[in-house]
């Protein structure tokens, strides 16, 4: 059985990788989209942010993945206050986290090989150095064959696969999905939810936000949103 | 393409490369480049034909003797020659012959021959030493103690005139430099602002995964410097050829329009051009560089 890691004050526990404290956030001049929100992520955990459209699951990924700062409250990242930071301190934070928009957000003149080595590029990474680790990453998430394929020419399914491939090359402590499955239909939807898990067993703590409650596998934590609220916390047996 | 030798092919570049030569901006680039480097060669030529003018005028002076009878018109050009060599600085007197007297008077009396008798005015061309002025108070009282009847032309009113026409030039060229330097920095900055619109995706995905801002500053700079710098290079080649022509016009048919400043074809002229692309590469590839690093830290945490 596992427990949810909900916590209210102890934000310095060695294994949490993201917690949020008193968290309220709104955009400009509205009204708030998440109301006081407290929990923390464990190291290595699968969890998914369920909840109905509104709710507030991508203003809540985009806090976590350092898009965008709270309007009251603190979010810890890594042990980091992040609202302490330097704003050149937040590009280091960002490397250790893999991120998959529901758009894909594949470069358009990058092919996919480009593409998903990207990450590596901009930290001047010898070419040599992730050749071999990249090939074989394609190859894992099924694009083998399409390394010289332009995003235009992707299918929907074959473009989510890509774009997690990028947010995974750089082996990254967390990685954070959007609707990953939004865009895609159900059986893609629960390959691409077994990859995530495989990627979890391997170490990497995993955040779904996704409204498609049937995907979330048995082991998984769920952070669910309604209204702004984290009305629930349970897992699954 | 085989798929076992992408990875080892060249990387494709991050940030796209379009051709410049097609884009407007870089036709608008390359004008004011040309216009540029034309303002910049007027200028470096007005100050040259300026510094020539006023030296040319400033070591000489001219004396007209102005002879009532024949005796004198041969006896005081020699002792207004005498007189001025006591000045200390007067270096050299030339006294100019009857013939050269006549042919200044030709435009206003004609071929016409004149009589033998007529006393003509005689010519002193007096060279100084360098940096040094002709009292002509003093000499003109020595010349009225002999009873010299001279006009004397320290030729101060003209290079006073000159020096201030050119004056006129080279401020309006500075200005005019100035003017399209501004219009250079907008344009660049036009051009930083259009071509992140149009890597916004690009932009937000380096963003996204974390790419130091100055990293991504960089690329874009990098790529702005030198399609400015590319421009710059037409824009300023295709004035120097422009001058270069004129300058070998001017040169084969031996003449020069008055007072405008003469364009010669040197090295110096081509040092200057360089310039105005290194300039347009240095103002882009700042340019960009502040741009894109505002937009990236306000969006890096907001």
């Amino acid at each position: 059985m596992i427990t949810p890691q909900i916590h209210t004050s102890d934000l310095e526990h060695k294994d949490e990788c993201i917690a949020f404290e008193r968290v309220s956030f709104s955009y400009q001049g509205g009204d708030n989209i998440l109301k006081n929100l407290s929990f923390s992520l464990k190291q290595g955990s699968l969890n998914f942010v369920t909840g109905p459209s509104g709710a507030g699951k991508t203003s809540l990924l985009k806090l976590m993945y350092l898009h965008m700062r709270p309007k009251s409250g603190q979010i810890n990242v890594f042990g980091q206050n992040t609202g302490m930071l330097d704003l050149l301190q937040i590009p280091p934070l960002k490397r250790r986290m893999g991120v998959v928009l529901q758009d894909f957000s594949l470069v358009d003149h990058l092919n996919v090989f480009e593409n998903i080595v990207l990450p590596l590029r901009v930290t001047a990474t010898p070419r040599a150095d992730y050749v071999q680790d990249a090939i074989s990453l394609l190859q894992w998430v099924g694009l083998g064959d399409h390394m010289a394929a332009m995003p235009e020419t992707l299918s929907g399914g074959q473009a989510q696969r890509a774009a997690i491939a990028r947010a995974i090359i750089s082996k990254p402590d967390i990685l954070i999905a959007d609707e990953p499955t939004g865009n895609v239909d159900h059986n893609i939807g629960q390959r691409l939810i077994r990859l995530f898990v495989e990627l979890n067993r391997l170490g990497t703590t995993v955040i779904i936000a996704t409204h498609d409650t049937k995907l979330i596998p048995a082991d998984a934590t769920i952070l669910r949103l309604n209204n702004g609220t984290l009305l629930q916390e349970r897992m699954q047996s | 393409m085989n798929q076992n030798s992408l990875p080892l092919a060249k990387p494709q570049p991050i940030l796209p490369i379009d051709k410049p030569k097609d884009s407007p901006l870089f036709v608008v680039l390359a004008i004011l480049a040309f216009l540029a480097t034309l303002t910049l060669l007027s200028l470096s030529a007005s100050y040259r034909s300026s510094a020539h003018w006023s030296a040319g005028l400033t070591d000489t002076a001219t004396i007209q003797i102005k002879p009532t009878s024949l005796t004198d018109e041969q006896e005081q050009p020699i002792k207004a020659r005498d007189i001025l060599l006591t000045f200390k600085s007067v270096k050299h007197v030339d006294i100019l012959s009857k013939d050269h007297s006549q042919k200044l008077l030709r435009p206003w009396l004609g071929d016409t021959p004149l009589p033998d008798a007529l006393a003509l005015p005689i010519l002193l061309h007096v060279t100084l030493h360098a940096d040094q002025k002709l009292n002509v108070r003093e000499l003109a009282t020595r010349y009225e103690q002999l009873g010299i009847r001279a006009d004397i032309d320290d030729h101060s009113h003209w290079r006073k005139n000159l020096e201030s026409r050119a004056r006129a030039i080279q401020i309006l060229s500075i200005l005019a430099f100035l003017s399209i330097s501004i219009a250079i920095i907008a344009a660049c900055v036009f051009a930083t602002h259009a071509g992140i619109t149009t890597q916004k995706t690009l932009m937000n995905v380096l963003h996204q995964i974390g790419t130091p801002p100055q990293y991504t500053a960089r690329l874009f700079s990098t790529r702005f410097a030198l399609n400015a710098f590319l421009a710059g290079c037409f824009g300023a080649l295709a004035a120097f050829v422009l001058l270069f022509i004129f300058s070998m016009f001017f040169k084969i048919s031996g003449t020069n329009i008055f007072f405008l400043p003469e364009f010669t074809f040197g090295l110096k002229n081509l040092y200057l051009s360089a310039l105005v692309p290194l300039f347009m590469a240095l103002i882009s590839g700042l340019a960009t560089w502040q741009i894109v690093m505002k937009s990236l830290l306000s969006e890096m945490y907001p």
